[in-house]
């Protein structure tokens, strides 16, 4: 292709993705689709978390009985936060989970004030329900700032410019990865984008055939490929958009942290799009419709992301075979990759696989759909 | 724009099946430069197959056409370039603004700033939608509609349009208008290529071809198909109890169909045989009263009737 030619095709291909962008931008619901669900999604998924986080009920099993331990616990109460609901041995503590009367148990061994006096490191075992994850990820927070508010009391008073002699010890019960608020946002961004990038490129290619209009471009001199590209570009910015905004969001209300780079937060959300894109492509090339276009379009955009992509089952828990396959959706390495990132400040150099292998997952579909659309007659 | 030499379609043996039904067959033809080519057949008979074929949308399946000096099978990306296409189902994007439409349609074809927006303003203003160019393009009624989509399709100039049946679903006066355009842009040198199912539209056509199950079973100016297809005389007969006199006039020899028209009588006679005063008589006759006998001309209904009756077996 001359410099020229490419030119041409790059400006039909503008051509192309600015009349998108119109459609877009004069229906409302796409809007919504796109900009205003994921802020309802939040909510959903988010509150019913930060509502009524005072007075968590804590058993405070105290081994030590000495004034120190009776300290600890004055200023877990005093933070109103928790209330201590049980005086427990250790051994009860369980059966305080199960009922539920108590979400969390903060145990203090026999010579933590021995170990205080004798500047010794004083170690108390903090065990969380974590069944509930948001409760879990909430008391996590909470008791780790007081055992520190503690920690600081203690060594300003006796042991200044020491290191801080008191250490929490987390002890997390049933749900070891502590899945949280936190979790929930990485989850929400696949099963968003995915909707997003699957349902609207299906309804609006299917709209084209459905309309004939596609009839129309076929026989202007606008390639398939440049239609296509054309037709996705808008719905890839437009994921970009919602995945900044979904990132934005759960950070500013949920104090999701963004540890990582949000460059590669860009980069894994592009390159997880372009596939969802291929995908919508490929429903709307065989299915013709919008109706049905739709319907596969949000079945296989949520199912997957949803149940398979460890937004909310975790993979390792999963029966092998079930395994096997969340390995062939992509979702799963875009929760997995956002995780990481946004986390636990995650890089390439931990990440590749992820991105390797959405960037497969999307340079197939996106082959195979071209393929299929180009090979079909009008 | 490549020289207008030789004609703007030549159509050698075109065949087109889907599996074993065929759809075009064996169709030859050509079609001058500047002249209004209509394609005239009933539902199925194959005209938009043959158009998608001509423009590159569908690969024939045998059989050779050249479209603008491009070979069809070979050049389709040439061919695109060189015609304008108006398909038979409505294809504008309605949830858009009649001027945006033409905006992308002239971005498609390449045309870009302010020579796209001047030439969008000078169709819209030839099409009369510039006090519409703001309008959503679903607001508009069908005619309009019709007319944005003949102007999209004129954006780059083409030398050769295909409209695929552009007047369907339109009401008369709107279909007028469309056809004044049509006639306006056969003027300025375009060739135009154009399927309906209106006979009364055909008679604008310079010539005409008939297709029936995929043949092309005629092709004339419509004189010429009148004097070939409608030998006979025809006749229009006016006056009280024709309905029952009619009819017994039908078996009579040289007198070939009797038909109602309106509150009278359409006849096709041998001219050897008959004129106005003898059917007059015959009719008087058999019971009417009050009988005027006019002679008309016979219309390209006249023609599509004796073609069909021919293929249904008769000879013409
Ligand atoms: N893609 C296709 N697959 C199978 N059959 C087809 C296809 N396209 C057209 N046909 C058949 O070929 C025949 C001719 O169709 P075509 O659309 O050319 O008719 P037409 O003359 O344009 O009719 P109409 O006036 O209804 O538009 C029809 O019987 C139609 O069902
Ligand atoms: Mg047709």
């Amino acid at each position: 292709m001359t410099g020229a030619a490419l030119l041409r095709s790059l400006r039909r291909v503008g051509a192309m993705a600015g009349k998108e962008t119109i459609h877009v931008r004069r229906d409302p619901r796409t809007l919504a689709l796109a900009l205003v669900m994921p802020v309802v999604m939040l909510f959903l998924f988010g509150y019913g978390i930060s509502t009524d986080l005072d007075h968590l009920p804590l058993a405070f099993a105290d081994q030590d009985r000495s004034e120190a331990s009776r300290a600890l616990a004055r200023a877990f109460e005093g933070s109103r936060e928790f209330e201590v609901v049980a005086h427990p041995m250790t051994e009860g503590v369980e059966s305080l989970f199960r009922t539920g009367t108590a979400v969390a148990a903060l145990v203090v061994p026999r010579g933590y004030q021995r170990d205080l006096l004798l500047g010794r490191k004083a170690q108390v075992q903090l065990m969380l329900d974590g069944a509930d994850p948001v409760v879990g990820n909430q008391v996590l927070a909470k008791a780790d700032a007081i055992a520190r508010a503690e920690s600081q009391r203690l060594a300003g008073a006796a042991f200044a410019g020491l290191q801080p002699p008191l250490q929490v010890k987390v002890w997390t019960r049933y749900n070891p990865e502590g899945r949280s608020a936190l979790y929930m946002v990485p989850g929400i961004s696949a099963f968003l984008l995915a909707i997003t990038a699957v349902m609207l490129t299906a309804l609006a290619i299917a709209g084209e055939w459905e309309r004939g209009s596609m009839e129309q471009l076929f026989a202007s001199p606008v390639g398939r490929l440049e239609i296509v590209l054309g037709k996705l570009l808008p719905y890839l910015a437009l994921g970009l958009l919602e995945l900044l905004l979904v990132v934005a969001f759960g950070a500013l209300v949920f104090d999701v942290p963004i540890r990582g780079s949000v460059a590669l937060v860009m980069l894994f959300g592009l390159v997880f799009l372009a596939g969802m894109l291929g995908q919508g492509l490929f429903i709307s090339v065989v299915a013709r419709n919008q109706l049905v276009a739709t319907q596969a379009g949000a079945l296989s955009a949520m199912l997957p992301s949803i149940i398979l992509s460890g937004m909310i089952f975790p993979i390792e828990n999963m029966p092998l075979p079930l395994q096997a396959i969340s390995r062939l959706i992509p979702a799963r390495y875009l929760v997995h990759g956002l995780r990481g990132i946004l986390l636990k400040g995650n890089g390439l150099g931990v990440l590749w696989p992820d991105l390797l292998a959405m960037a497969i997952f999307a340079v197939g579909i996106l082959a195979l759909a071209t393929a299929r659309f180009k090979r079909r007659v009008a | 724009m490549t020289a207008r030499v030789g004609p703007a379609i030549v159509v050698r043996d075109l065949t087109r099946r889907f599996g074993t039904f065929v759809a075009v067959d064996r169709v030859s033809f050509e079609v001058e430069q500047g002249e209004i080519f209509g394609y005239l057949g009933a539902n199925g008979a194959g005209k938009s197959t043959t158009i998608r074929m001509l423009i590159g949308l569908l690969a024939p399946t045998s059989g050779q056409a050249t479209v603008a000096g491009h070979d069809v099978a070979t050049a389709p990306g040439r061919v695109k370039e060189s015609i304008g296409y108006m398909s038979q189902k409505f294809s504008l994007y309605l949830d858009l603004p009649v001027e945006e439409n033409l905006l992308f349609f002239g971005a498609a074809y390449g045309l870009e700033g302010t020579a796209l927006r001047a030439r969008a303003a000078e169709l819209l203003e030839r099409v009369g939608l510039d006090a519409q160019h703001e309008a959503t393009t679903g607001d508009l009624p069908g005619g309009q509609r019709q007319r944005l989509a003949l102007a999209c399709a004129l954006l780059h100039r083409p030398g050769l349009v295909f409209l695929d049946e552009p007047t369907a679903g339109v009401d008369p006066v709107a279909r007028r208008a469309f056809w004044d355009l049509i006639r306006e842009l056969a003027r300025g040198g375009t060739t135009v290529f154009v399927t309906t199912h209106y006979l009364d539209e055909a008679e604008y056509c310079r010539r005409i071809g008939l297709m029936v199950d995929g043949k092309l079973v005629a092709l004339d100016t419509p004189a010429g198909l009148k004097r070939t297809w409608v030998p006979d005389r025809v006749l229009v007969a006016r006056g009280r109890g024709l309905a029952e006199a009619g009819p017994r006039l039908g078996g009579a020899p040289g007198v070939r169909a009797v038909a109602p028209f309106g509150a009278g009588l359409h006849l096709r006679v041998d001219p050897e045989r008959f004129d106005a005063a003898r059917v007059a008589a015959a009719l008087r006759e058999a019971g009417a009263e009050a009988v005027e006998v006019e002679e008309a001309a016979p219309t390209l209904e006249d023609v599509f009737l004796a073609v069909v009756d021919r293929d249904a077996g008769g000879a013409p």
